[in-house]
């Protein structure tokens, strides 16, 4: 007769330490997150309101509003979707299908997409006045700062899109062509569309990223005070560049609209997360 | 499922039965070949025995193909193996009726008593009913009905001790002698072609309960009938 | 009265399907292939007859998935793999200058191990074939035709319109190959195509076989080689011939009929393998 001892053989100090340690950096970050939250709400909720949205800036603290800049950011966000989409997207089929890795040129490409996604952003910035605004004669207009964005954020785009096409099994596409498809049809037909949530989601987040970015909008010439709306080829402003003039106020109530504005792209950037979270739920393949 | 398969297994054991309707003619062939002492007749079952052969070869190569191929398990490969078996039985009977006409051929012709033309009518057709018996029960996986071999069995035995008895009370004449003599060899091979039924019997038990027993013993006999 | 009367015949119309040998499809003539210069199979030669099963059998790196890619192409979708030799099919030579290996796909079917459906519908999978070759026009009885073909018609007809992956694994495996007679080929190429499923499904394909050779050429890469002996007219074996570097490289060493292969193969390393006394 074999006598077993499945008892736990002493505590596993080692163990809760380690846990101790995770839950102590999760609070860290959370709670320093959570107490900028709750001042920034504290502070502006009271503004948010009607006159947020249907006003223009002004001195007077009590009617001053942000239409212009949040019309600008979501007009910048609506461009940037629409040029990043095709390019990003086009680069990345380019890359994963149809790109033969061993010439120098395409692992040259790969290897540079990666550093331009950790460029800082004002490279970008002072990039686009060089070549956008001056080089192209645009001026300092919306349609600069949108097309700033876009190579600001195209590397992300091209980096997710490729995600969303390598996560599309390559039995898919032995499949297809075991089929007596050409590469066009194997890859219009079934890769393309198994990756759009992918794409999808990556686009989505790729442009919250942008709409976030202030240094090369200001590069571009947003200007800080702006009391019309924005027109494509036309002046403009944007949120994080109204926050940054309301905060830099010396009266009370401009911070409070600051912390007001700054609710506000926080409601448009976490809509589009939740909506980018959501399509990427929706869509999860089973494969 | 398994289409393949269950026609070849149907094939070969329809090649089987196909066998023991041969094996059967050749013994009727036999028993009237020795009962209208008929020579011809003898060279003809002889003959015919070749065809029973290819029969036999064909089979033994099917069970050949279908164990490597189809690697037969349970009920199955019980199946496979009773047709090997069920097989050599065959053969083994058709080898006899070849040894009752070549006796037929070889005996002196002396016109038997009445008697001894009874006696191998009744054994012939007790073999040839054991034979029907043995390969109905075995397509009809009808255990019952092959245990009764067994009695049917005894009666050739008893007609061969008879046979036996008869033969030995003959008087002195050489070539009655010389013809008694091959005439109990021709009584032995339908008595051993009803063993060889009762073994095809044996192998319908086998196929059915999986289990290896004879029906009886000839070490152990059971007690002598009274 | 006579023994041999009339001449005796099998009881009824149970007609023993033998399978003779036809025309040839394929003519492998001592085709290699090789990965980064390195020789995965070496110089092999066979035919391939039409309207039968063929099965390659072998130890795992015998090179029998890199060798069946050699009839449909599909070693060129690998960088760095070269194909030497020729491989004639009904004559012409499928790595010709002017040969289009699309144009090879089409007639050439393939299955491969895994169940590999489209992320799409039932329908859409098999109609897939159709579309990419052109074909708009009867589209539905098209897709009815190879469904019945696979043997799946009856369990999917009421959801057409649902997605394949809901299927079980033997059903998407069926409507794979549902989805490679849809483009009406002419042979099917099975890389281990029951390896991935259950003895049932397995049984149901391998049933399949059996009647899909009535009308195509099959040739079936197993490392189950019991299936081999259950399906296959043909079987050619293959082995590993492994250098004193240590490069492996498959190599044939017996191809002939099945039940020669499985009761009496000419040679040892054959007679080892089915014995499963290898290695």
């Amino acid at each position: 007769m074999t006598t077993v001892n499945l008892k736990r053989r002493g505590r596993d100090v080692k163990g809760a330490a380690f846990k101790g340690v995770l839950l102590l950096s999760l609070i860290v970050g959370f709670a320093t997150l959570v107490t900028l939250l709750v001042d920034v709400f504290r502070k502006g909720w009271q503004y948010v309101d009607e006159t947020l949205f249907t006003n223009p800036p002004s001195i007077d603290p009590a009617i001053a509003g942000a239409r212009p800049a949040i019309l600008a950011t979501i007009y910048l966000g609506l461009m940037v979707i629409l040029f990043t989409v095709p390019i990003g997207v086009g680069t990345a089929i380019y890359l994963e299908e149809y790109a033969d890795r061993r010439r120098w040129y395409n692992r040259l490409l790969e290897l540079n997409i990666q550093n331009l996604a950790a460029v800082p952003s004002i490279v970008y910035g002072i990039l686009g006045l060089a070549f956008i605004v001056r080089g192209l004669g645009l001026g300092q207009v919306l349609l600069a700062g949108a097309l700033i964005l876009t190579l600001l954020v195209l590397p992300n785009m091209i980096i997710a899109s490729r995600e969303a096409l390598r996560a599309v099994p390559d039995t898919i596409r032995q499949g297809g062509y075991a089929l007596g498809a050409t590469q066009w049809q194997v890859t219009a037909r079934q890769v393309l569309p198994a990756a759009l949530p992918g794409i999808a989601t990556g686009s989505i987040l790729s442009v919250s990223r942008g709409i976030g970015e202030t240094a090369p909008l200001i590069m571009v010439g947003a200007v800080t005070y702006v009391a019309f709306d924005p027109t494509i080829l036309g002046p403009f402003t944007a949120l994080p560049i109204q926050i940054y003039q309301w905060v830099r106020l010396p009266q009370e109530e401009f911070r409070a609209l600051a912390a007001a504005a700054i609710i506000v792209l926080l409601g448009i950037l976490l809509s589009l997360n939740a909506v980018a979270i959501w399509l990427r739920n929706r869509y999860q393949r089973r494969w | 499922m398994r289409v393949g398969f269950q026609e070849e297994l149907d094939y070969l054991e329809a090649s089987l039965h196909e066998e023991g309707t041969l094996v059967l003619r050749s013994l009727r062939g036999a028993l009237n070949a020795l009962v209208q002492q008929d020579e011809e007749l003898a060279d003809e079952v002889i003959a015919f025995d070749d065809e029973i052969d290819a029969r036999y070869l064909a089979v033994e190569e099917g069970v050949q193909e279908l164990l490597a191929r189809q690697t037969p398990v349970a009920g199955d490969l019980r199946l496979v193996l009773s047709m090997l078996h069920v097989n050599l039985h065959l053969e083994r009977i058709g080898d006899y009726c070849v040894t009752i006409a070549k006796l037929v051929k070889l005996a002196p012709p002396v016109a038997p008593d009445r008697m001894f033309v009874d006696a191998f009518q009744e054994m012939g057709t007790r073999a040839e009913e054991m034979i029907r018996v043995a390969l109905d029960s075995f397509a009809a996986r009808n255990l019952e009905q092959a245990e009764t071999l067994v009695d049917l069995d005894e009666l050739i035995d008893r007609a061969n001790r008879r046979f036996v008895q008869q033969v030995l009370s003959f008087g002195r004449d050489p070539k009655l002698h010389e013809w008694g003599l091959r005439m109990i060899v021709v009584s032995r091979c339908f008595e051993r072609i009803g063993d060889h039924a009762v073994d095809i019997g044996e192998r319908t038990a086998y196929l059915v309960s999986g289990e290896f027993r004879e029906f009886t013993d000839a070490s152990h006999p059971d007690e002598p009938e009274g | 009265m006579s023994v041999t009367d009339a001449p005796v015949k099998i009881a009824g119309d149970l007609q023993r399907e033998s399978t003779p040998r036809g025309a040839a499809v394929f003519d492998v003539q001592n085709v290699g292939v090789s990965y980064d210069g390195n020789l995965a199979v070496h110089e092999v030669t066979l035919p391939i007859y039409e309207k039968q099963v063929t099965a390659i059998i072998g130890p795992s790196g015998c090179g029998k998935s890199t060798f069946i890619r050699v009839f449909n192409r599909m070693n060129d979708l690998i960088p760095n793999a070269k194909v030497h030799g020729k491989v004639l099919y009904h004559g012409a030579d499928l790595y010709g200058k002017d040969v289009d290996p699309v144009e090879v796909r089409k007639q050439i079917g393939m299955v491969f191990q895994k169940p590999n459906p489209f992320p799409k519908s039932i329908y859409d999978n098999v109609a897939f074939g159709p579309r990419v070759l052109g074909w708009r026009k009867e589209l539905d009885e098209r897709v009815e035709r190879a469904l019945r073909r696979a043997a799946l018609w009856d369990e999917v007809k009421d959801r057409l319109k649902k997605n394949a992956l809901g299927l079980s694994g033997g059903q998407q495996q069926r409507l794979c190959i549902a989805r490679a007679l849809a483009t009406e080929p002419d042979v099917i190429l099975m890389d281990e195509p029951a390896s991935a499923l259950d003895p049932i499904a397995t049984t149901r394909i391998e049933d399949l076989m059996h009647e899909l050779k009535r009308d195509y050429t099959i040739l079936i890469v197993t490392h189950n080689m019991q299936q081999a002996a259950r399906v296959a007219d043909m079987t050619a074996f293959f082995s590993v011939d492994i250098a004193p570097e240590g490069d492996r490289t498959g190599i044939l060493v017996e191809y002939d009929e099945t039940s020669k292969i499985f009761t009496q193969p000419s040679d040892q390393r054959t007679e080892d393998y089915v014995t499963g006394r290898f290695g």
